[in-house]
């Protein structure tokens, strides 16, 4: 067949303007992970939502950070190290000492033509702070190439020819003590002690390769507790390589003596890979004629409801999503159905709503849509046909259609549920897992690989058996439980003395039932091997309002520890316990969301735990969480309260490909025995919110892709 | 096979997980895979093909007895040519869909939306233009609707100024076609954008060269 290319017409392109994006210096990353220098920070920060990760080695000193860029100015840090500790006295080093760390940096303000930008920012904020500095530091550019930076440091970054603070009161930095407890706020130690000055430049050489050079104001000297690191001399020089916009590999010259590499990708929450998504066109709306438009019913004989039923539950399979229960009137069809295919639940409705205008008759003019999770309805989500067919590909249809859509509780209209099918009542996976959980009990990290094979099976809708056994390929190790040497049942410190005797482990068993107990009520229990460590009873009740960015929960469970074989029993620590929450859920709004969990945990302890998460409406979420009971330091553990953040990326954001998955992780102080929350499945708010008003909104740009 | 049920592969999976990787499954219960779809991610970084695929075979003969009843278009930043047949029609406006289930959507000949490609073009209001072309040249504002990263409706204004260039002729398929050449030159915020129409006697648009998106680059249309 003959090419029909237009050759003469290559020259167009479609020109973005973007104010001289071109001439920006990229983000140059430090050995800490953060935006500076090579050791020294710099008063820069990485584009708003940028999320990096950076691993750096050298002798003695390994750390892995990530680091996010919350708000324009606000950068916050988590970062794990394997560093050497000198020991009292010092002759001796404890080496691969584990350490995690927290920083916080803050720029006061925009760089202008003539003023630098300037910041102030913390590193390792919580004892013992091995790390700890605090600073002041100014950068600027010059050009599009040079960055100068010059900054005063205190602690860690006061130690190289200090000079006294200028503030009397704050003369004296305290000596971590190594018996009191770690992981407070070290804020005893903030600004405290000398003063030194540190500087240095980047130079971009082209787009890949880039030069940094410091003067650091920090020493390792030979005293208990600190990194047991060489610096010989305060310069730092180093070379940087980015094969690509997102990848900054370097490799360092440190205090005259060391070698240094490390490894920084990054990704910005703002700037999906996958653009607006890869997947497939949906069905065209199906307009009707005028003389379709003045019909008032519809031929019951010609079209009976049983094979409009079967038709839309075919039409609604071709996009992944189940068809559940169609009610269909003269005018009106109500719909409802799950999504287990669309990260969006509004852009599963926009395709329910096209399949919709295909099959059903004429006169039916309104739809009313409702998303169904776990058995029972979550929203209802009414459109007007008219509406669907008028906008549909025109400017501005997803604001007009979102401002027509009724939002209402599934729960006020009378049933509408068919039993599940044979298709969907029984499912099963077999597949490979690979699990490592830092911070076990002694301290290290606990690494596994294996086969699990999950099952589960529908007796209704709402009641659910499922279950889970693992088989782990490594060595078994068959550790013991230690001894309880507190007051405090080891209810977590024990984790990694479970399922580690090399045969098939039982992760899971439950029966569990959802139900709508009232409007704007949702409720839950489980029954059965809960998780790993604890079985017994699960029950939780939510209020959520379809419309409000409140919701309130109470949990109330009774739990019981099994044995660390992990197969049925629940002999060997004959420990149970009464545990639960009331909890309080609010959308904050601008993509903040906020919950206060108050109650007694897992090892009878009571307290009370504060999140806030950062979500951006394409799914990436990042939060962080304090947890402060009434247990004694000393009995706590490892860290006087449990703390950690999370960050979960959606698998669309990478593939463009439809997809409900996400990858996850958390980076938590050691996970101790005090704060700890029982891990049951199917928890309310998290899927019941997905399908209201307000989420919904949030990715209401995707109700027609 | 039965339902592919909703689990998350991440930390939800397994409580005392810091990291989880799901590498390969088998069986209903899998959820979707992300191993292979990451591998497949990659296939489509290293070859540049993301789906691009040899096009459905409609003989020459089979377009032109059929004036009306195909579309030709070439997708020009994934160098793939496919022919696209009329999915649905709602008022003045047809959505044509292509052998990968991509669509594009025209009123008039002009492109109003697409799916399926890296950055859609959601929505817009072109009547001016189709208007300025009718007329012989002259202005006209249009209204494009995009799909940004945080799934949020973008909408640009774009002033654009349409102008007669003349005679020129389509070739294609062994045919040569008389048709007169128009350019369409737009500018707004932050996007500039040229396009070319080439309108035979009776005002059917022959072929188009349209600009969906920086993203999404041009595409040739060939309607017959």
């Amino acid at each position: 067949m003959q090419r029909m290319i237009l050759t003469q017409t290559s020259v167009f392109a479609i020109l973005m303007g973007t104010v001289s994006s071109a001439q920006d210096i990229p983000t140059h990353y430090t050995l800490f992970g953060t935006p500076g220098l090579l050791e020294m920070p710099s008063a820069h920060t990485a584009p708003d939502g940028t999320l990096a990760g950076t691993l750096a080695y050298q002798d003695g000193l390994l750390r892995a950070t990530t680091s996010f860029q919350l708000t324009p100015k606000l950068s916050l840090s988590a970062r794990y190290s394997i560093v050497d500790l000198y020991e009292d006295p010092v002759t001796s080093i404890e080496e691969d000492a584990f350490e995690r760390s927290f920083d916080v940096h803050y720029r006061l303000n925009d760089e202008t033509r003539y003023l630098p930008s300037v910041a102030i920012g913390m590193r390792d904020l919580f004892t013992p702070a091995r790390f700890g500095a605090e600073y002041i530091v100014a950068s600027k550019s010059i050009g599009d190439r040079l960055t100068v930076t010059g900054g005063l440091g205190w602690g860690a970054l006061g130690l190289r020819d200090g000079f006294d603070n200028p503030f009397p009161d704050l003369s004296d930095r305290p000596t971590f003590d190594d018996a009191e407890s770690e992981g407070e706020l070290a804020s005893d130690f903030w600004f405290q002690g000398d003063v030194a000055a540190f500087g240095g430049f980047t130079y971009q050489i082209n787009d890949q390769w880039g030069l940094v050079a410091e003067y650091a104001s920090n020493d390792y000297p030979e005293t208990p507790g600190r990194p047991a690191l060489k610096a010989d001399s305060p310069y730092n020089f180093g070379i940087s390589y980015r094969p690509r916009p997102n990848v900054q590999l370097s490799l360092a010259s440190l205090y005259g003596s060391e070698l240094a590499l490390s490894g920084t990708f990054s990704l910005n929450a703002n700037e999906r890979p996958s653009m607006s998504g890869f997947e497939k066109a949906p069905a065209p709306i199906k307009a009707r004629s005028e003389a379709e438009l003045s019909e008032p019913s519809w031929d019951r004989e010609a079209l009976p409801p049983e094979a409009l039923r079967s038709a839309t539950a075919a039409l609604l399979e071709v996009e992944g999503l189940t068809l559940h229960g169609l009610e269909v009137t003269e005018t009106t069809a109500r719909i409802r159905y799950s999504n287990s295919r669309y990260r969006s639940h509004a852009q599963a409705m926009g395709r329910v709503a096209r399949m919709m205008t295909q099959v059903l008759p004429a006169s039916i003019d309104t739809f009313i849509i409702e998303t169904q999770a776990r058995g029972i309805p979550l929203s209802s989500v009414t459109l007007s046909r008219r509406d669907l067919e008028q906008l549909e590909n025109r400017a501005g249809a997803a604001a007009t259609l979102l401002d027509r859509a009724t939002f209402t509780d599934a729960n006020e209209r009378p049933p509408l549920q068919d039993s599940p099918n044979d298709d969907t009542r029984f499912a099963w996976g077999l597949g490979p897992y690979f699990t490592i959980n830092p911070f076990v009990g002694d301290g290290g990290i606990a690494v596994d690989v294996g086969l699990s094979l999950s099952a589960r099976y529908a007796i209704t809708p709402q009641l659910v058996v499922s279950g889970a056994v693992t088989q782990s390929v490594l060595p078994p190790d068959k550790d013991d439980p230690s001894p309880n040497i507190d007051d405090v049942p080891n209810v977590r410190t024990d984790g990694g003395a479970y399922g580690d005797d090399g045969v098939p482990v039982l992760q899971r068993l439950t029966l569990s039932h959802f139900a709508r107990p009232g409007p704007n009520l949702y409720s839950r229990v489980t029954v059965g091997y809960l998780e790993r460590m604890f079985g017994g009873v699960s029950t939780e009740l939510l209020w959520k309002p379809v419309r409000n960015r409140l919701g309130l929960g109470v949990e109330l469970n009774y739990a019981v520890q099994r044995d660390s074989d992990m197969a049925f029993g629940f002999e060997e620590f004959d420990y149970d316990v009464v545990t639960g929450h009331v909890s309080a859920y609010y959308d904050l709004g601008n993509g903040y969301h906020t919950q206060l969990d108050v109650g007694r945990y897992l090892a009878g302890d009571w307290g009370a735990t504060v999140s806030l998460d950062r979500e951006y409406d394409n799914g990436i979420r990042i939060g962080a969480f304090v947890t402060q009971t009434d247990l004694s330091y000393d009995d706590f553990g490892d860290g006087s309260y449990n703390k950690g953040v999370r960050i979960s990326i959606p698998q669309d954001f990478f593939t463009g490909s439809p997809n409900r998955s996400s990858y996850g992780t958390t980076i938590r102080t050691r996970v101790g025995d005090g704060g700890a929350r029982l891990r049951v499945d199917g928890r309310l708010y998290g899927f019941v919110r997905d399908a209201h008003e307000s989420d919904l909104t949030d990715t209401w740009g995707r109700f027609w892709r | 096979m039965g339902a592919v049920l909703e689990m998350t592969c991440g930390i939800k999976s397994y409580v005392t997980v810091l990291a989880i990787l799901c590498l390969a499954a088998c069986g209903t219960l899998r959820e979707d895979n992300p191993g292979t779809q990451v591998a497949g991610l990659a296939g489509q970084l290293i070859t540049g093909q993301t789906g691009a695929r040899a096009a459905v075979l409609v003989s020459q003969e089979e377009i032109l007895s059929n004036p009306g009843k195909y579309m030709r278009v070439n997708i020009r930043d994934l160098d793939r040519w496919d022919t696209m047949v009329e999915a649905a029609r709602n008022g003045s406006k047809v959505t044509w869909v292509d052998s990968e289930n991509n669509s594009i959507t025209l009123e008039n000949g002009v492109i109003v939306a697409t799916r399926g490609l890296p950055r859609d073009l959601m929505g817009a209001d072109t009547a001016q233009v189709w208007a300025a072309i009718r007329a012989g040249g002259g202005n006209a504002q249009r209204t494009h609707d995009f799909l940004t990263d945080q799934d949020q409706i973008s909408q640009q204004l774009l002033q654009c100024r349409i102008a007669q260039q003349g005679s020129d002729t389509v070739r294609r398929l062994g045919q040569t076609l008389d048709a007169t050449r128009f350019e369409e030159k737009c500018a707004g915020e932050g996007l500039q954008l040229t396009n070319i129409y080439w309108v035979n006697r009776s005002g059917l648009l022959l072929r188009s060269l349209q600009a969906i998106s920086p993203d999404a680059g041009y595409l040739q249309i060939d309607v017959f």
